[in-house]
């Protein structure tokens, strides 16, 4: 047992917990007018992802329709992994409202899977089904027929999946039809045949569909990764002239930043500040730093720095603060218990601070070389 | 007159903002000590140098005091991660630090002009440096920085001047001062000096007095003596509470 799968319906109906229990409709009546999503109270009329706006209007009239709003759907989607990616170290989560954790190797799987039970409610609003397989096709197959807020756990993969339908094997409507007309209609049917044979008839994707059938789980999970970017900023209106109001709002900005990274665990190591003037030519002003910066003294500590010393040509009606690559923070505590000092970290910082104002010669750490040597300069490196 | 309407409004501040609000500086507790394991420590009158304050070391000529300021740098090393030597006027050598058995991980040599030399003190202060060896005088500008970055912080600050200006030596809390008494000579060879050390300036403790030191000068690189800097038992002998020179 390794994969826990837990479904929770279309991303883009968890916008609208309200109508949860109604009918719902989710789709596009300008792009392709084609349904994105539907509610399982819609089911019975018959209306299903794939099938035209107007056709499912026709079909279940009552329902409520709603437009797709794909950026909520995917920072939904980025909400529940982060969240999840806490509880095991693979992760994977679908807009189409399928959440796989892999708890392999985790020392209590079962509270891991209890805590991701609560935070998909949390995220969602409504209690998602779970189920617990060796693999994630076998493993959505046993959620999709849990109760809501329950776990199905298999035991024997090939006996749960050899009496379901064939339809489930992820294949497209003619690859479906060919095995209706080969009397493949269940799992069980298409695991009796080797693989080769049905690749002959479907080509790569027979192979594949034999596999799955027999609860091989050739698929592997992709991964979730904590996003390596972020960045923050403000516009100004009016524009702004005056360098104090420019560094209380980089203050501000860096001490949202701070707050990002110590959720993260992470550290800049790229930072990038960009100006945008009324006249419209950017301007910016961008350094890789030895040891990533985390807290918002760190980050302002530089960023302070280079504003003092900017020499706007114009207004400034937006800055930005970006950090174009992060790193774990973590091993930044090596020399945590090191001495007396106050923030080891912020020493360094202020040292390499020096360096990129100064030159990297201002800061030395004298090291032996020839101690013999009757030059000075020779004795330290 | 002016008196009581000061005390009235040192009242009324207590009254709104609590007793803690408003302290006379003669009430504050002193700052904590850093054992510097060197005679110094019975000179500060609180058993080490203060944290967060700058304390100096002054005399003219070859008085022993960068001898001094090297032995307490190198006690640094092993009590902090960070030890920094602010270097105006590029003439630190590492070398002379060896016989105090220091540490070099944990030492940096900051080289800057006097003016930048300021700026980066009262950074790495405000940073949280755990020792700090101002090779010579910080520009007025930057001594209120510096001070406030140490005291939050709990830096220790070290100067080492031959005669500190007037604003640096009033930012000082504690300044001793150095004068040679004579040559240490030993088969004919210079091995160190003798010198008196005294506390000129003590906003930290009563000022103790003075003593006399002994100090050997390293001889060489693979020459380490066991104990650099020591008290001597001479003819100046250390001078108790009691009879200290104010």
């Amino acid at each position: 047992m390794r994969i826990c799968c837990g479904l929770t319906g279309n991303l883009e109906l968890a916008r609208r917990p309200d109508l949860y229990g109604s009918p719902v409709v989710v789709g596009s009546w300008e792009d392709d007018e084609r349904v994105i999503a539907v509610s399982e109270e819609t089911m019975p009329f018959g209306v299903a992802p794939g099938m035209p706006m107007r056709q499912a209007e026709h079909l279940c009239p009552q329902a409520t329709f709603i437009s797709p709003d794909p950026v909520a759907a995917a920072q939904l989607r980025e909400l529940i992994a982060s969240a999840l990616y806490d509880l095991a170290p693979i992760v994977e989560v679908q807009v189409a409202g399928i959440a796989w954790l892999d708890v392999k190797g985790v020392p209590k799987p079962g509270e891991s899977i209890r805590e991701a039970r609560r935070i998909l409610r949390t995220a969602i609003g409504r209690e998602s089904r779970l189920g617990l397989a060796p693999g994630s096709f076998s493993a959505r197959l046993a959620a999709a027929r849990a109760r809501p807020g329950r776990l199905m756990r298999i035991e024997d993969v090939r006996g749960f999946l050899a009496p379901l339908s064939s339809h489930e094997l992820p294949l497209d409507e003619e690859q479906l039809e060919r095995l209706d007309l080969l009397g493949l209609r269940t799992l069980g049917a298409v695991a009796a045949l080797g693989p080769r044979e049905l690749e002959s008839q479907l080509g790569r994707e027979g192979r594949h569909a034999v596999l799955l059938a027999r609860g091989d789980e050739p698929d592997e999970l992709m991964p979730w990764r904590p996003p390596l970017f972020t960045s923050a900023h403000r516009q100004f209106e009016p524009p702004v002239e005056d360098r104090e109001a420019l560094l209380f709002v980089a203050r501000a900005l860096c001490s949202d930043l701070a707050g990002e990274l110590g959720l993260r665990g992470a550290g800049a190591k790229h930072v990038r500040v960009r100006i945008l003037f009324e006249s419209g030519n950017p301007d910016e002003r961008a350094s890789v730093v030895r040891h990533p910066l985390s807290s918002a003294a760190e980050l302002f500590g530089l960023i302070g720095a280079w504003i003092k010393e900017w020499q706007p040509c114009a207004p400034i009606t937006e800055l930005w603060i970006e950090l174009p690559l992060l790193e774990g923070a973590g091993r930044r505590q090596l020399r945590l218990w090191a001495g007396g000092d106050g923030n080891s970290d912020e020493v360094v910082a202020a040292l390499e601070r020096l360096q990129e104002r100064h030159g990297d010669e201002v800061v030395r750490r004298p090291r032996p070389a020839f101690l013999s040597s009757p030059l000075p300069t020779q004795r330290f490196a | 007159m002016q008196e009581t309407q000061l005390d009235h409004a040192i009242s009324a501040i207590r009254v709104r903002f609590g007793s803690q609000a408003l302290t006379r500086a003669a009430q504050l507790p002193p700052p904590q000590p850093w054992p510097s394991c060197t005679p110094l420590d019975r000179l500060t009158g609180i058993g080490g140098l203060p944290r967060g304050r700058l304390t100096l070391l002054t005399g003219s000529g070859t008085c022993g005091k960068l001898t001094l300021a090297l032995a307490l740098l190198g006690s640094a090393t092993h009590e902090f991660a960070h030890a920094v030597v602010i270097d105006t006027r590029s003439s630190f050598d590492p070398w002379a630090l060896l016989p105090f058995d220091p540490d070099l991980s944990s030492i940096t040599v900051v080289r800057l002009e006097s003016d930048s030399a300021g700026e980066a003190a009262a950074a790495l202060a405000k940073a949280g440096a755990g020792f700090i060896l101002l090779m010579g005088e910080i520009p007025e500008p930057w001594l209120g920085p510096l001070e406030a970055g140490a005291n939050r912080s709990g830096t220790v600050l070290v100067g080492v001047v031959d005669a500190p200006g007037r604003a640096f030596a009033h930012a000082s809390s504690l300044s001793l001062g150095f004068s040679r008494t004579e040559w240490v000579v030993e088969r004919g060879r210079l091995i160190g000096l003798r010198t008196i050390a005294r506390c000129l300036k003590n906003r930290v403790a009563p000022p103790l007095g003075e003593t006399a030191l002994e100090i050997h000068y390293p001889q060489s690189a693979d020459l380490f003596l066991e104990h650099p800097v020591s008290e001597a038992p001479l003819h100046v002998a250390e001078l108790e509470c009691a009879s200290a020179v104010v």
